[in-house]
């Protein structure tokens, strides 16, 4: 039997599954702008005033759990199919972040080798004044089992 | 090099920016690997060719959120003033550690009155192949 799309929506997207807290090391934020071949200083200088983490950090960022501890299983092993980044205000390496993490989409794609089911995570990382600093979307592409 | 652009009065719909050649090597791969948290957890599949192709991989990887960097540092040459608000990435298919690939960008939308562009982006290899591709938001000051 296929999995049911909506089934698994009504019951999973937009509750919170997992929160975690980070400091991001400048040192590593650095070297991950220079390794990207970022030149900026605001990127490349820990004592530039503007400071801040590249999209690509941001992205690097993981929750402590991918899925919901309830979530079934629904195939193979989860490649990793994209990142999206989307900065609202410059996040600051060295200050306390929370990262809290719903599904925000699952959605399913049909090809000649079967189907493909995208479960999107959505890491929202909030500063330590409690506001919404940035939003980190990470695709799963799952090939469904066939039957 | 081409001039930078300092606002959005200078941007043009449909222009190309100058292609962008990063540094994919073992070392680059590795020292962003290690700087993520996933030098040592992922069995050198960023970090050394061998163990990468006893994983099933044609070598070791460029990590897909490198490209996510390569990307948004090549609006960044484009433009050192552009804040890049969004930038999404879908990965196709490996990029390979220690082979050139290019990196390349359209301009696909340009809102001078919010002073946004989008672009479409694009890294392929050596073979002319798309290994990643995306889009990008990108915020630029009034002329």
């Amino acid at each position: 039997m296929q999995v049911d799309i909506e089934d698994l929506k009504s019951k999973y997207l937009n509750l919170e599954f997992d929160r975690k807290d980070f400091v991001l090391d400048p040192e590593k934020v650095v070297m991950v702008a220079k390794m990207s071949g970022e030149t900026l200083p605001q990127f490349c200088d820990p004592d530039h005033p503007d400071f801040q983490a590249p999209p690509a950090f941001i992205a690097s960022l993981a929750s402590g759990r991918h899925l919901p501890v309830d979530f079934p299983k629904i195939g193979g092993v989860p490649m990793d199919g994209g990142k999206a980044v989307t900065v609202l205000k410059p996040v600051r390496p060295g200050t306390p972040l929370t990262g809290r993490t719903h599904l925000h989409d699952i959605y399913d794609k049909s090809g000649r080798s079967g189907r493909m089911i995208f479960l999107v995570s959505r890491m929202e990382i909030f500063d330590d004044s409690g506001e919404h600093v940035a939003t980190s979307d990470s695709r799963q592409v799952i090939r469904e089992k066939s039957q | 090099m081409s001039a930078t652009v300092d606002n959005i009065s200078q941007v043009e719909f449909g222009t190309e920016l100058e292609p962008f050649e990063p540094d994919t090597s073992l070392s680059a791969t590795s020292a962003f690997a290690e700087a993520v948290g996933w030098g040592t957890g992922r069995g050198g599949r960023f970090s050394d060719h061998e163990a990468a192709r006893k994983e099933g991989f044609p070598g070791a990887l460029v990590p897909g959120i490198m490209n996510m960097g390569f990307l948004t540092s090549m609006i960044h040459r484009w433009s050192p003033v552009a804040e890049v608000i969004y930038v999404d990435t879908v990965f196709r298919a490996p990029v390979v550690a220690d082979e050139p690939c290019t990196i390349s960008a359209v301009i696909t939308d340009v809102d001078e009155d919010e002073g946004i562009v989008e672009l479409d982006l694009t890294v392929k290899n050596a073979k002319d192949e798309t290994r990643v591709f995306g889009t990008a938001r990108v915020r630029l000051p009034a002329a």
